[in-house]
This record gives C-alpha cells, sequence and structure tokens, in this order.
C-alpha cells in the first residue's frame, strides 16, 4: 500500500512537471497532474493482476480520459490540456528510443521487439482516448437532441 | 447577425487555426474551430483541410458568381507544444460563436493569444528537472538516481530551448540534447556509486522522446486523418533517432574507453 502511495505521488510530481514543460495553463497545473497519477496507479494496479502491459496502458488511458474529461466540462477548457500531460508516463517514448538505438546498434531482432511493442502500447493509448473522445461526442449530440 | 466581410473572416479564422496547429493542437480540433468560426457568420459552404504541415480553407456563398469563392493555404513551419494558447483560442471560439463580436476585435484578440509568453526559462527548467527525477523513480531508481537526473534534464531543458530558439533543425538539437544526457549520466556515475548511468539516461530524456508525439500520430490514423498520422509519426521517429544518435555516440565511446556493453 505505502508502495502505490509512494507511486501516485511521483507520478503526479512527474505530470505536473511535464504539465510546465507543455505550457497548461496555471489553473489546470495541479488537475492534469491528478489526472496522470490516476492513470498511473491505475496501470500500476492492472499490470500487477494481469502482467500485460498493453491492458493496462488501455485501461490506464481510458481512466486519464474520463478525469481529463470530468475536467474538461467542470473547468470548460478543451481536453487536450489534461491528457496530454497526463499520458505522459504511459507513452512508449523511451521504447522508441530504445527501437532507435537498437538499430543503430546493428541489433534488428532487438529492435523488432522494442518497436512492436511501442505500436501496441501507442495503438492501446490512442484507442482509449479516441473511445472517451467518441463517447463524449456521442453524449454530447444526445444531450443537444434530448433537451432542445 | 450582420453581414461579414468574407475575406477578412476567412483570415481571420486561418489566423485562430495557424495558432492552434502551432501550438500542438490535434488536426481536427482544428478543423472544427476553423469551420465554426465561419459557419457561426451563415456561410453555406466551408471546407478546412489541415495537416501537421499546412492549412487550406475555402468559402463560397449562395449564388452564381464565381468571384466570392475564396481559398487560402496557410504553411506551418515549426510545431512545438503550449497549450495554454489552444485553451485561450478554444474559449475565444466559443465567444466568438455565441456572442456578436466584430472582426477587427477578434483579430486583435487573437493576437493578444499569439503573443502570450511561455513560462519563464528556469521555471520550465525546474520542472522539467522534476519531471525527469520523478521518471526515474517511476521506473526503479532510487533517490540518486533522481538528483542525477534532475541536474542532467536541467541542462537539456536549457539547451534544447536555446539551439530550437537559434532556429538550428530538430536533429541538430536533439541530438546535442542526447548528448548532454549521455555525457552527464556518465560524470554523475563517477561521482556516486549508486548512480546507475542507465536510469539516470532514462530518466533525462524523457524530457525530448517524442511518446506523445507518437501517441498522437497513432490517433491521428485511427480518426482518418491518414496524412497527418504519418507525418507526425515521422516526426516522432526522426526525435527518437538523433537522441539515440547522440546517446550512443557518447556511450559508444565509453564503452571503447573502459569496456563494457552498451544495451
Amino acid at each position: 500500500m505505502i508502495f502505490y502511495i509512494k507511486q501516485f505521488f511521483y507520478a503526479f510530481a512527474c505530470t505536473v512537471g511535464f504539465a510546465v514543460i507543455f505550457n497548461t495553463p496555471k489553473s489546470s497545473l495541479i488537475k492534469s497532474g491528478l489526472a496522470g497519477a490516476f492513470g498511473w496507479s491505475v496501470y500500476l494496479i492492472i499490470n500487477q493482476f494481469t502482467g500485460s502491459i498493453v491492458l493496462s496502458s488501455f485501461m490506464a488511458s481510458l481512466c486519464i480520459g474520463f478525469v481529463g474529461e470530468i475536467f474538461a466540462i467542470l473547468c470548460k477548457n478543451p481536453i487536450t490540456v489534461y491528457i496530454i500531460p497526463g499520458i505522459v508516463p504511459l507513452v512508449p517514448g523511451f521504447g522508441l528510443y530504445n527501437t532507435m538505438l537498437s538499430l543503430l546498434e546493428k541489433e534488428p531482432d532487438k529492435a523488432l521487439v522494442y518497436g512492436s511493442e511501442v505500436l501496441m502500447i501507442a495503438i492501446s493509448i490512442a484507442g482509449a482516448l479516441t473511445i472517451v473522445l467518441s463517447v463524449n461526442s456521442f453524449r454530447k449530440k444526445f444531450t443537444t437532441k434530448w433537451f432542445n | 447577425m450582420h453581414q461579414v466581410n468574407q475575406k477578412k473572416l476567412l483570415v481571420m479564422a486561418l489566423y485562430a487555426g495557424e495558432i492552434m496547429l502551432k501550438n500542438g493542437a490535434e488536426t481536427y480540433r482544428v478543423e472544427d474551430t476553423i469551420i465554426r468560426l465561419c459557419k457561426s457568420r451563415k456561410f453555406p459552404f466551408v471546407e478546412a483541410y489541415a495537416t501537421p504541415t499546412g492549412i487550406f480553407i475555402s468559402v463560397d456563398n449562395d449564388g452564381e458568381d464565381l468571384n466570392e469563392m475564396i481559398t487560402y493555404v496557410k504553411r506551418i513551419q515549426s510545431r512545438s507544444i503550449n497549450l495554454n494558447k489552444v485553451a485561450e483560442v478554444n474559449s475565444f471560439s466559443r465567444k466568438f460563436v455565441d456572442e456578436d463580436m466584430s472582426l477587427e476585435e477578434a483579430m486583435a484578440q487573437l493576437k493578444a493569444i499569439d503573443q502570450l509568453l511561455p513560462y519563464p526559462l528556469p521555471m520550465e527548467a525546474f520542472f522539467g528537472g522534476i519531471a525527469s527525477g520523478f521518471f526515474t523513480l517511476l521506473f526503479g531508481g532510487n533517490h540518486f538516481d533522481l538528483v542525477g537526473a534532475l541536474i542532467t534534464s536541467i541542462f537539456i531543458t536549457v539547451s534544447v530551448n536555446k539551439f530550437s530558439k537559434l532556429g538550428l533543425n530538430s536533429f541538430l538539437t536533439y541530438t546535442t540534447g542526447g548528448f548532454i544526457a549521455a555525457l552527464s549520466a556518465i560524470i554523475f556515475s563517477y561521482l556516486h556509486p549508486l548512480i546507475h548511468v542507465d536510469k539516470v539516461i532514462i530518466g533525462a530524456i524523457m524530457v525530448m522522446v517524442p511518446g506523445v508525439a507518437i501517441t498522437n500520430a497513432v490517433r491521428d490514423s485511427i480518426s482518418g486523418d491518414l496524412v497527418s498520422g504519418l507525418s507526425r509519426g515521422a516526426e516522432a521517429l526522426l526525435i527518437a533517432t538523433s537522441i539515440a544518435f547522440g546517446v550512443g555516440f557518447v556511450l559508444k565511446t565509453w564503452i571503447y574507453l573502459t569496456g563494457g556493453r552498451l544495451i
């Protein structure tokens, strides 16, 4: 339990740092940090149960998208402000770097392993975010139809 | 709402789209904003096409007059991420659609948004350091690695910022970043025995690696913007290669001098 609380805090600090690098508005810094921290906790828990990086990235991105959507509705900011810093702990930037390093090292089989993992993680994160955004646009259409 | 000048409206919408695209908005959001801005002033035909490297817009009125059809093309040279401006343009477009704002006022507001300053460099460098430091903890480093990555990342953030202000291309900028990361990680590993070279490098290059870019590339492809997806993906691969080039160069030299393996 102590481990998860520590990791939650680390992910929060990490995400807030990236939010400053991405010039997130001042009022949204803490919120995007929270989105990232919740996402990372979900990632850790699901990764412990299933051992699958792709599945845990998917569920974590769903969580980030959901939290980001709530903040976006509450604060009337575009959801991008919350999800771009939020997904940073999950995104496979390091894997992409490893792929390229293996290629430069003339080890194509390692590059293939890293590269396919990068692609799978990127697809799972992007798919999760697309699902959240599509559900949201459907919800907008539905509410305008229903209440007008 | 009163009738507005078609050309002025188009220039205004193009400017809004340009600000968003330059500062890291998704292409579908840019297209959506441009179409909303133009449709709000009762133009029946609006078509927008945005890719990360350029925007195309056409606007037409009802009627037979061929001279009323206008098309604009805008080339986008450089892209960075500044979510503050994206949020500001977003709330501006809401206001423009809801209110009867004049085009001159809209243009003035957009100019003010475009000139918003980013966070000052010392603050950005410090938070970049924090982000990198805690990233090493997320990936199983110890607290000495945190300090190493924090200081390294401050160097990297400052140098990447200065280099891109000088107008150097991204390959040179990120190669230098990787070079600094590997060099200072090796120096730190000699300063304290508990600092791992690989952990410090992982943390420090996180401020540069294009993880968000590759994810956005896949998102664009999923939503059907295949051209944007491909160009963002190419950009991400290029950045990753240049970082690996810089890091690999230093590590290789170090290994030739001392012995050991790279990956």
